[in-house]
Parts: C-alpha cells; structure tokens; sequence
C-alpha cells in the first residue's frame, strides 16, 4: 500500500486506436478521395440537435465520399471527454464504427471491436432512430451512449451528402 | 544486600516506562502539528461567518503553486482589426472567451475566418467567434505547428518540422509544395492595447484563491500534493499511537491505584 502510495500518480492520457489517416487508409483501401465539407446551419442543424441532444461542437463537418461510400471522424462526449470516432457508411449502411481516440479513465471497453461491431449494417428508420438496439456495458453507460449517437449522426449526414448519388 | 543506616536507591523499572517515554516524546513532537490542526479546524468550522469564502488571494507564486496559470504567459494576436489571445488553454476574441486552444502559436485573418494556431491542432473562427471547425494536425508525420502564416498570394501556411504546407482554398487539404512559397508572412504576437490584456487576465486568472480553500489544503496537507498528504496521514498514525498508548498508561496505573489501597 505504501508503494501506491509513494507511485506518481499517472496522469489520464488519451489513447489513440487509429489515426486518420490509417482510418481514411483502411475506408478506401488505400486511396482516400478529396475531402469535402458539409455546413451544418438550417435544416441540417436542426436535425443534427435532435440527434445528439445538443448542437455539434463545430459548424462544418469534413467528410470522405467515394460513392456510395462515406466516411467520417465524429466527436462527442461520453461521460467529461471526447470520444473521437471514425465511422464508414456504405450504402445508408453502417460499414464500420471505430473508436479513433479514447480519453477517459474509464469505459474503454467500448473500443473494442467486439463491441463496436454492434453497429455494422445498421441503418436510420424513419424518425432518425438507429434500426437496432445496441448491447450497453456496465459501467461504460454513457460512453456506449455516446458512440451510439455518433452512429446515428454519419448515418443522417450520410444522406444528406448526396455521395450515393455521385458517379 | 543492604547495609543499616545507608539508604540504596534503586532504580525501579515502572511498569509501562517504555510506553510513558514514547508517549511523552510523540505528544511533545506532535504539540506543534497539533495545535496548527486546532486552528486551522477551528477557523475552518467558521469559514462562512468568517467570511473566508469570499475573501481571495492572489500572489503570482501562490497561483503558480495552485498550478492556475501565470497570467503573464498571454499571447495576442492581431488578425486585421480583431484579436486573438491564447491564455493557457483558452482562446479569446477581442477578450470574450471562444473556446479551448493550447499551446498557441499564431493567429491570422483568411478571407472571413479567423485561424488560430495551437501546436497540434488548428481553429477555424467566424467573425462573431463561433467555432467552424477544431482541426487536429496530422500532417509531417507527427511534428507540431510551429508557426502559421499568408504566403504571397493570400494562401494559408503552416510550418510544421521546419517546412511549409500550404492549405488549398477552403482548407480542406494542405500539400507540400516542392518549392515554398516565395514569401511568407508568419504571425507574431503583438502587444494587445492594455485594457483588453486587463480582462483576459482578470478572466483567466478568477479572483485567486479564497483563503477559505487555502486554509482547508493547509488542514489536509494538499498543499503540499501527495508528500504533504502522505506526511499527514504519518503524523496521524503517531497521535492515533499516542492515544492509545496514553490508554494503555491510564489502564495501568489505574490498576496500580487499586492495588496500593487507595479509593
């Protein structure tokens, strides 16, 4: 006990899983498009406060499209800090959903991909809400939260992007 | 054996002398921490009327032992008639805190944004402050900001391990270009005019500390971060001893009392 004692406490650290660029690499195998941006005022902000609760810490959102491919670094916090999430939306499907950067103490199991895999294939029904429930984890409540908002979140701007559409 | 008319002293080992000897030596060594724990626990249980909660301090070693910054590390930049300050991790425009940004390194005007540049990440403003976009730096492998800027033609620059990328229009992508642009005018920090230094500082640094949240890390050795806690709780081990083994002593001579016929 003394030794605890006597151990510097360690300082929370973020921890990076994925970098954008090996998240934009993994996406598009290889060959990630032009970054484009999409502004979210009007309509869009409306819908996007809807989602999350909450206004969207930034007016323009940058976004990946290969079509009908869209890819998309989302933050929003779990329980005091940002989760940083990349997420894949194929085909107003959910393709992928990846924990990029964790910051809090506590609730990393949600990095996982055995929890995030969860949200493969899932798309919006018609009041925005995800198509499935996802399985929380004990005492990770609202980082699951979180992660489930992001995911809710690509997959409406997923679809006002246009990119299903573009050649 | 002892010889008629000579009185032979003997030592006579009290029972508990050993514990009577620790006892006494502890309470003199812990008199002093004790009567500090006094005070300040008794000054404490009356902070409100005291006033202590209201009452601040503010010297520049204080604070920086507080860990809450020194108000003389600001950092200002003009950005063609607004400025941007960087104060630890705040960011202010026209001395109105925006956002979160450390480390800053610059801060220019490009078109209708505002850019401010920390070391690993960079800001996109409107005029009215409103954060457009927080975009972290992941270009040049790793390396920070070191410094942002207009090349000749109005582009925005950003040097990073000492070589220049250059953002495309929108800055959405940055390149880096084989030959640097010919002429960059990097961002430096400026003097501020003084009455907007006045109210970042005022902002960033509160009132101070209030004597009553000195006075309660005082109590708790905090003041003194985990050594000082650590401390503490020793100190409180010694006078939790010394409690007992003043119990101890009570309990033996009670007994020796008893015996010698007394009531």
């Amino acid at each position: 006990m003394l030794m605890g004692v006597l151990l510097p406490t360690l300082a929370a650290a973020d921890t990076v899983y994925e970098t954008q660029s090996d998240f934009l690499n993994r996406a598009f195998a290889g060959s990630a498009p032009q970054t484009r941006a999409i502004w979210l005022s009007g309509e869009i902000k409306q819908s996007v406060r809807q989602l999350l609760g909450h206004d969207y810490p930034a007016l323009r959102l940058r976004y990946w499209c290969q079509a009908p491919r869209t890819a998309w670094v989302l933050d929003e916090v779990g329980k005091e800090l940002p989760i940083t999430v990349g997420v894949v939306v194929d085909n107003q499907h959910i393709e992928s959903l990846r924990v990029m950067v964790y910051r809090e103490n506590r609730g990393g199991e949600v990095s996982t991909p055995a929890f995030t895999d969860q949200f493969n294939g899932l798309s919006l029904g018609a009041d925005n809400a995800l198509g499935a429930s996802i399985d929380g984890i004990t005492g990770a409540t609202l980082s699951v939260q979180a992660l489930t908002r992001l995911a809710g979140l690509a997959l409406f701007l997923h679809g006002q992007t246009g990119c299903d559409h573009d050649a | 054996m002892d010889k008629p008319g000579v009185i032979m002293t003997r030592k006579i080992k009290t029972p508990g002398s050993s514990t009577r000897r620790w006892h006494r030596g502890i309470g003199v060594g812990a008199s002093l921490f004790v009567v500090f724990l006094v005070i300040t626990g008794l000054t404490l249980n009356h902070a409100h009327q005291l006033g202590l909660d209201q009452r601040h301090l503010s010297p520049r070693w204080l604070l920086r032992w507080y860990g809450m910054g020194d108000t003389e590390a600001l950092l200002h930049f003009s950005t063609d008639g607004q400025w941007l300050s960087f104060a630890g991790s705040q960011l202010y425009l026209d001395g109105k805190a925006v956002t979160t940004a450390t480390h800053g390194v610059g801060a220019v005007k490009y078109g209708d944004w505002l850019i401010a540049a920390g070391a690993k990440e960079l800001l996109l403003l409107n005029s009215g402050g409103e954060l457009i976009e927080r975009l972290p730096w992941e270009r040049s492998g790793g390396g920070n900001i070191e410094a942002i800027g207009h090349g000749t033609n109005g582009s925005l620059v950003v040097k990073s391990r000492g070589k220049a990328w250059v953002a495309d229009a929108e800055l959405l992508d940055w390149i880096l270009p084989a030959e640097p642009p010919a002429a960059i005018e990097w961002s430096s920090p400026e003097n501020a005019p003084a009455e907007l230094q006045q109210a970042i500082a005022s902002h960033y640094g509160g009132k101070g500390l209030s004597l009553e949240q000195l006075l309660l890390d005082l109590h708790s050795g905090r003041i003194f971060g985990w050594v000082g806690m650590l401390v503490y709780d020793l100190l409180a081990l010694v006078l939790g001893f010394s409690a007992l083994s003043g119990l101890v002593l009570w309990w033996r001579t009670r007994g020796n009392g008893k015996s010698n016929g007394r009531p």
